[in-house]
């Protein structure tokens, strides 16, 4: 038996509204969109996949060493190839020796990821981990980029538990041309042969439905939705009313959330408390999956889709890079790849150490204490990622090491503050740490927060993740 | 051990000058130096040299000193390079005062250069950072105009410190430098211009940091066998202080002060047998207007979180009890990083020599100067003094 014990969903802050589009090219291209959310310029799937993560682990209650199945799915996973759940599962702190997988390829990426937890569940794994999120990008001038948001949703998936995986069924037919994304482009593109995408969309799912041997009667179903009309031409192959279609629907206002489309919708689907939900993913080439959930009470879930921060349409395209020129050439400070990689400990988990001679927490847990001086090993002692600021200020255009020239040029002034972070006994460890999430006029001394992960900066072509502050919730 | 004297101190002007070289400019700091000692000196005088650069743009990152010791004809003599830093010439002076008084040298040219106009303003910034702590402290975002910025938002939350205590630093710092033929930013500004800059780290504008700079300056230290064939008014090294302290200003107990500042002030001062209120005047580390401010409090101008009172009270303008920064400071001055600490020695050796011009502080017997590396990793102090109690008109 597969059963979702526990949900997280996320959606970055941003949004941009269709009338935002419309004024900008005289008329928007993905029906039924109002608005859509946007990632910010240090927000990837990675980065998304591990606020939901780590949302579905609260709720469900487990210890990120407990997981040993992880599947991570995105059509957009920030790097075309590397193995990226080895740095999700570090972010997690899930065990080295968990299973990992990675889907891509599709928009069918996070059920398949679904799918191959189920599997896995049924042979030797006990708590699987499945983090689907997705930023999918287009030309510009084109309806894919349109409709592309921004978001992710986790599960935590066991034998037995409150949301059982009842059935699943799925089913692929040849339709070239439909969604796709040749190697080495960054957009996503298609034909857009209207009537053919529609057969391929429809005949999919419908094939995908039809293998389902349980009889269902759905509350609620969660359909792929590239735009904000195409699931409900659906409806009949899939065997479902507009209204259940209606229910679990997000890209009316969060876009084509690409792999985590479905996802996102079955996550919020479930935290609503809808008992039987139908989950019909479709992508590109062309497949489907289905999978038919039924719910016996409440479904732990924690979810942060709501978004308040509007954008423009020039503020869009920067957010996005696409109007900025990348970092400026240079030299002087470098921090090395293999430097770097050692202090991801700290950059992931926050471990700092305790000085055996004051009981000082020295951050990052290297050298003499600080407090006391003394040259001894530390003991190893995990932050809480809360604190407080100590220090701050807001970095202007000019102010920012050309490292961060090109995330300036996308998202503008940023706070950076000292911050004292917080062990569970209360103790405190200063760092020096990058605002993120809200506006560096929300970062004040004596403000409380908290830490994510987010980019921090790409140099020689690798992308360095690790924490950043934001205001507390 | 015996006393070192500070016989000679020159310049080359601060500013941009792409036809000039880093080894021209220190040519022309050196001769000026040279010039400068009243009986003259020969540079085979020299017996040791330490050469403070931080090397922006790597033009010649390994053997720099020698590099431009031999441009001027001290090949042969012993160089090391120093680098601390905006404080690498405040430690390579206080270098050749070591080297004096332990008897290894008796003549020792202590000096520093920089070049930092010739590149694009990328490439300088990716130099500019490279002091600060480089795994969090750069990568959270910042450069020293953050750093200074985080400690000013916490003197302004504690001590109410104000913005316009901020451009009232540039204001009287411009006037000085205004007076001072060497200066890059050799112009007035009024307090309305410094308090609609543009923001570079809140609550920091343009007018409340110092520019890049190119620039080279010297000073000659002796010693006290050979003082009397240089100068009949000598000028005695009174006071050495220096400290170090952790690179990240997030590993400090305090953001209100520098720790090292402190400490380095109060070795000089014990050293010089004086205490704040005998100084005359004093050139201090203002590579953004709070870092004077801190000064004001770490060097014992004024008590912890008074900083702003004493500049709002004129005391450190030319003509107050204790006038800061005479040169123009780094703000007016300009902030050529290598050779930042020598060219303070270069205004107290002119001070007191009363070869200040229109910014001479009236007859002056004692002054100090502080050079601070990045936040606070490195700080050295020198209190100079008169030995005889010449007459300086003013």
């Amino acid at each position: 038996m597969t059963a979702i014990t526990g949900v997280g969903a996320y959606a970055p802050r941003f949004r941009i509204t269709s009338e935002a589009f419309e004024e900008a090219w005289g008329q928007f291209q993905a029906a039924g969109v109002s608005e859509k959310a946007v990632p910010a310029a240090d927000e990837d799937a990675l980065t998304m996949g591990y606020e939901a993560a780590t949302k579905a682990l609260e709720a469900a209650d487990v210890d990120p060493a407990a997981v040993d199945w992880l599947g991570f799915a995105s059509s957009t996973p920030p790097e075309a190839e590397a193995d990226l759940t080895a740095r999700l599962g570090a972010m997690l702190a899930l065990d080295e020796t968990a299973t990992r997988q990675l889907f891509s390829g599709s928009t069918r990426a996070g059920t398949r990821a679904i799918w191959a937890s189920a599997d896995a569940l049924e042979s030797s794994a006990t708590t699987a981990l499945v983090v689907a999120a997705d930023a999918p990008k287009g030309d510009p001038d084109d309806g894919v980029d349109h409709a592309a948001g921004a978001g992710a949703a986790a599960f935590v998936v066991e034998r037995d538990g409150p949301a059982e995986v009842v059935d699943r069924a799925e089913y692929a037919v040849p339709y070239p041309g439909t969604r796709f994304r040749n190697a080495g482009e960054a957009e996503t593109q298609g034909l857009g042969v209207t009537q053919y995408d529609r057969a391929a969309f429809t005949e999919t799912i419908g094939g995908a439905v039809d293998g389902l041997e349980a009889d269902l009667e759905p509350e609620a179903a969660a359909i792929q939705a590239p735009d904000g009309k195409l699931p409900y031409r659906a409806a009949g192959a899939a065997g479902v009313g507009t209204d259940e279609i209606q229910a679990a629907a997000t890209v009316h206002d969060l876009g084509d959330l690409g792999a985590a489309s479905v996802p996102v919708s079955l996550a919020s689907a479930l935290a609503d408390g809808y008992e039987s939900i139908l989950a019909v993913s479709h992508g590109g080439g062309a497949g489907a999956d289905a999978l038919a959930i039924e719910a016996d009470g409440e479904v732990p879930a924690e979810t942060a889709l709501e978004g308040d921060d509007p954008l423009s349409y020039a503020e869009y395209l920067r957010q996005r890079g696409v109007v900025t020129t990348g970092p400026p050439s240079g030299g002087g400070a470098y921090v090395s790849v293999p430097s770097w990689r050692r202090s991801i400990p700290q950059r992931y988990n926050l471990e700092a150490g305790r000085c055996p001679e004051c009981g000082a927490l020295e951050f990052p847990p290297a050298g003499a204490c600080s407090s006391c001086g003394a040259l001894e090993e530390y003991e190893s002692v995990r932050l809480s990622g809360e604190g407080e600021i100590e220090a701050v200020t807001t970095i202007s255009q000019g102010g920012a090491p050309p490292e961060f020239a090109e995330q300036q040029s996308r998202a503008g002034d940023y706070a950076a503050a000292i911050v004292a972070l917080e062990d569970d006994a209360g103790d405190t460890a200063s760092i020096a740490a990058m605002g993120t999430d809200a506006d560096p006029d929300d970062f004040a001394v004596g403000d409380r927060i908290e830490t994510t992960i987010r980019r921090i900066y790409t140099q020689e072509g690798v992308t360095r993740y690790g924490f950043k502050v934001r205001p507390a919730a | 051990m015996r006393d070192a004297y500070l016989v000679g101190a020159g310049q080359s002007e601060y500013g941009a000058f792409p036809e000039e070289s880093y080894r021209s400019l220190f040519r022309t700091a050196f001769e000026a130096a040279t010039d400068s000692v009243p009986r003259g000196i020969e540079a085979s005088d020299v017996d040791e040299a330490f050469i403070g650069t931080l090397g922006v743009g790597g033009r010649q990152l390994g053997l720099s000193g020698p590099a431009v010791t031999e441009h001027v004809g001290l090949g042969g003599v012993p160089c090391t390079r120093v680098e601390n830093a905006c404080a690498a010439s405040g430690f390579a002076t206080r270098q050749a005062v070591q080297a004096v008084k332990s008897g290894m040298a008796d003549v020792a040219l202590a000096g520093g250069f920089e070049i930092m106009s010739d590149m694009s303003s990328d490439a300088t910034k990716y130099w500019l950072g490279v002091s600060g702590e480089t795994e969090w402290e750069r990568l959270s975002g910042t450069t020293f105009s953050g750093v200074y910025a985080q400690m000013a938002s916490v003197h302004m939350e504690k001590y109410g410190t104000t913005r316009e205590h901020l451009s009232q630093v540039a204001v009287k710092n411009h006037a000085n430098g205004a007076k001072n033929p060497h200066a890059q930013l050799g112009f007035e500004c009024s307090l309305e211009d410094a308090q609609s800059a543009p923001v570079v780290a809140d609550p920091l504008n343009l007018y409340h940091c110092c520019p890049t700079s190119d620039g080279a300056a010297c000073a000659l230290i002796v010693s006290e066998d050979v003082v009397d064939e240089y100068t009949d008014d000598p000028i005695r090294v009174a006071g050495v202080g220096a400290s170090s302290d952790t690179v990240g200003l997030f590993q400090r107990d305090s953001y209100t002060g520098v720790p090292a500042s402190q400490r380095a002030g109060e070795q000089a001062y014990e050293m010089a047998g004086v205490e704040p209120d005998d100084l005359d005047f004093a050139e201090v580390h203002d590579c953004f207007a709070i870092a004077e401010l801190l000064a004001y409090e770490d060097l014992g101008f004024c008590e912890q979180g008074e900083a702003g009172d004493l500049i709002d009270s004129g005391a450190t303008e030319l003509g107050g009890d204790l006038p800061v920064n005479t040169s123009g400071g780094l703000k007016s001055k300009g902030h050529p990083i290598g050779a930042t600490g020598a060219g303070q020695v270069v205004e107290a050796f002119k001070q007191l020599s009363g070869k200040a011009g229109d910014r001479q502080v009236e007859n002056p017997t004692r002054g100090l100067t502080h050079n601070v590396g990045g936040s606070g990793g490195a700080s050295v102090v020198h209190i100079f003094e008169k030995d005889a109690e010449t007459e300086v008109s003013a």
